[in-house]
């Protein structure tokens, strides 16, 4: 595979939420609001592809019987330095994803690809792998996001951090609260994934043909 | 044996060189994260409370305060203008629906609420979380507050517009308010020498 088929492989027939259905945690808590989920998203691409290169570096001085808590100790360390260095130099941003950061350490995304992946190919690859993985989820948590927010609240794209109040399209009370709401996310997230399935079985059997 | 060792020493290793770099990573940014939340922590007091340029906590006074039956007041502060005190400001946890809601509020030396913001919670977005929008914690029913009012959302009988479908997070917010106007009222009474901190 050259690198672009790695990069795509994240983004699409591996996609980590729609394809791979990981990081479940994540996906269904924080997709209320597009900002969020776009938060979740790019924290978790940034700590991923650290986390991968750093793994493939490794890969052939770290015995397989204690894989896991090195990797687990590599993604925690990552984690805690992205946390703190974007504490320091971008407060703003860290003051939104602040939240979310923490909870990357137990994204079973990050160890899955740590052990799929990036512990079997090379530096260059693993990131790619990282970079394509990472759009990935943040592109599934955004459509999650849109859904749940627009058909919720009426509103889009409110960043109040950002002093942005978002796009107002109708009015709150016509919202379906439902969807803001944990069972919303469940509800959503099941349509989505059979759609995308459906999809994927159609143009399987075209292939066939 | 020898592999045995062996992974030991590699996870030793691996741990020890984490830990090295986590603590030089933070030996760097630890006072750059202080300064930082000292500023933010300034913007916000100043928020609620214009007149003033300067704050000056006052750890002592929340003992006296939380004594007298007044609860949720986590740091008092006293706002100058020079030499001039303005007012307070309090910092107040009260619980919400979902989570703890932190909201600073400033109080005049004249009694009146200056200003109102809430600064940490974790509320259901598009309900709970409304509170922070400025539409809520501007109307007029807080604009007007002052010490001796006991505000009540309008379900209970008040005159705060709660958010729709969130009157338990709304609540918590005039709890705040309350509980920093009670306290700001013990504090002006125990300073104009019209009695010590009391009960009521």
């Amino acid at each position: 595979m050259t690198k672009w088929q790695i990069f795509k492989n994240g983004v699409f027939n591996e996609n980590p939420t729609f394809r791979l259905v990981l990081g479940m945690c994540p996906t269904l808590a924080v997709t209320t609001a597009v900002v969020n989920g776009l938060g979740m998203g790019i924290a978790t691409a940034l700590v991923l592809t650290g986390s991968n290169i750093i793994i493939s570096l490794l890969r052939n001085l770290i015995p397989k019987e204690i894989r896991i808590p090195a990797y687990i100790v590599v993604i925690a360390s990552f984690t805690t330095i992205i946390d703190m260095t974007m504490e320091a130099v971008v407060p703003d941003l860290h003051g939104v994803l602040g939240l979310f950061i923490p909870l990357i350490v137990v994204n079973c995304i990050v160890l899955a690809r740590a052990e799929a992946f990036a512990s079997k190919h090379k530096p260059s690859e693993a990131m790619m792998d990282g970079l394509g993985i990472g759009l990935g989820f943040t592109l599934a948590l955004t459509i999650l996001c849109s859904i749940r927010e627009l058909l919720g609240t009426g509103t889009i794209l409110k960043a109040r951090d950002f002093g942005f109040a978002g796009w107002h399209l109708f009015a709150k009370d016509l919202g379906v609260k439902l969807l803001i709401l944990p069972p919303g996310a469940f509800i959503t997230l099941g349509l989505l994934l059979a759609g995308i399935n459906w999809l994927v079985a159609k143009r399987g059997e075209k292939k066939h043909e | 044996m020898g592999k045995e060792l062996r992974l030991v020493l590699v996870l030793t290793i691996i741990c020890v060189v984490s830990a090295a770099v986590l603590g030089w990573i933070n030996f760097l940014t630890e006072p750059v994260i202080k300064d930082q939340r000292e500023l933010a922590k300034q913007k916000a007091l100043q928020e609620v409370l214009p007149t003033a340029t300067e704050f000056q906590a006052e750890p002592a006074l929340i003992e006296d305060i939380s004594q007298s039956g007044v609860t949720g007041i986590m740091e008092i502060y006293r706002g100058f203008s020079g030499e001039e005190q303005e007012g307070f400001v309090f910092t107040v946890d009260q619980q919400g629906y979902a989570s703890v809601i932190r909201m600073v509020v400033g109080v005049t030396l004249d009694g009146k609420l200056a200003g109102l913001s809430v600064i940490s919670q974790t509320e259901t977005p598009g309900l709970g979380a409304e509170v922070t929008d400025e539409e809520f914690l501007s109307q007029p029913a807080f604009r007007r507050a002052k010490i001796g009012d006991q505000l009540g959302v309008t379900k209970d009988n008040g005159e705060v517009e709660a958010i729709a479908s969130a009157t338990i997070s709304s609540r918590a917010v005039v709890r705040g308010v309350n509980a920093a106007l009670t306290a700001a009222g013990l504090l002006l009474a125990e300073e104009n020498g019209i009695g010590g901190v009391s009960g009521d």
